[in-house]
């Protein structure tokens, strides 16, 4: 069971502009050299996070792309819903919805599937943006504020 | 993030069992007719539950298979396990410290999000029995036949 790529690439590239903003646009050759994903895979990516209001484009020499919003405003749930489509642990499309489902698997839609859904959707909208930066910026040991004497 | 049609097959047809148990085994045949499923799929499914333990087969004319325990010991989490294995949305959730999966993994920033959306879905998953989903069906889609007839 597996999220696609355009998924979790959108979210470390999303993570990696959040960490190297600093207040200005970044380069999208940048985040691919550091991220190892395709410049050109990444164009498709971002063009759709900007269709969704996430990111703006900057153009030009320098240009390159910026968070429309904080990263605190940002759910991850939202971040891959606009690349993935709904949230689903299984492939809706080959789901019987045209009324010749089993009573059995009507049933385990509702008690199984849904629930699945549900969590997985509570859990990607409980986490923002910032929370993830956070982290990575512990695990790499960045810290913001260095003090000198 | 997708679970395949082994998984939800293999659950149909776990279900459908579970409900046709008290009538002693239950063929191949009569579950891939009722759930729509071809014998050949059911079978390779039946045969990876029976190695997990889930299932047992009863072998001759009026053979089949049974549950190899009683409905309200196996879980959903135990069935789509045993058919797809670890629930991990990427591959690299199952990577440790001692077996990365990933060069990048002491430095993602992301699997910690993708380990807790596997932790979710495992636990989701683990809270639902097959006997959870038998008492569910027979509620609400069990067909009743009969009919009570009030004379004055």
């Amino acid at each position: 069971m597996k999220f696609s790529t355009k998924g979790r690439y959108g979210l470390r590239a999303m993570v990696d502009l959040a960490v190297n903003a600093k207040g200005e646009h970044v380069a999208l050759c940048s985040i691919a050299e550091r991220q190892g994903i395709s410049t050109n895979y990444l164009e498709q990516v971002f063009s759709i996070l900007r269709k969704s209001g996430l990111v703006k484009s900057v153009k030009g020499a320098q240009g390159g792309y910026i968070l429309a919003e904080p990263p605190s405003d940002i759910k991850v749930g939202r971040i891959l819903r606009a690349l993935e489509g709904p949230l689903s642990v299984i492939d809706e499309k080959t789901e019987n919805s045209n009324g010749s489902e089993t009573g059995i698997e009507y049933c385990i839609k509702l008690c199984v599937w849904d629930k699945m859904n549900q969590a997985l959707n509570d859990l990607a909208d409980s986490v923002t943006l910032e929370d993830l930066v956070d982290n990575y910026r512990k695990l790499v040991g960045i810290d913001e504020t260095m003090y000198y004497i | 993030m997708k679970i395949s049609t082994k998984g939800r097959y293999g659950l149909e047809a776990l279900v459908d069992l579970a409900i046709h148990s008290s009538e002693g085994c239950v063929s191949l045949k009569s579950i891939s007719e009722r759930c729509g499923i071809s014998e050949a799929y059911i079978l390779q499914i039946f045969l990876i539950l029976r190695r997990a333990g889930i299932v047992e087969s009863v072998r001759g004319a009026q053979g089949g298979y049974m549950l190899a325990k009683s409905p309200s010991e196996i879980t959903v989490g135990d069935v789509l396990t045993s058919l797809e294995g670890p629930l991990a949305p990427v591959a690299c959730c199952t990577s440790t410290n001692e077996n990365p999966l990933c060069e990048r993994y002491g430095k993602c920033a992301t699997v910690g999000f993708w380990k807790n959306v596997m932790k979710t879905l495992n636990e989701v998953a683990d809270s639902i029995t097959i006997n959870d989903l038998v008492e569910y069906y027979r509620n609400n889609f069990f067909n009743k036949d009969y009919e009570i007839d009030y004379y004055i």
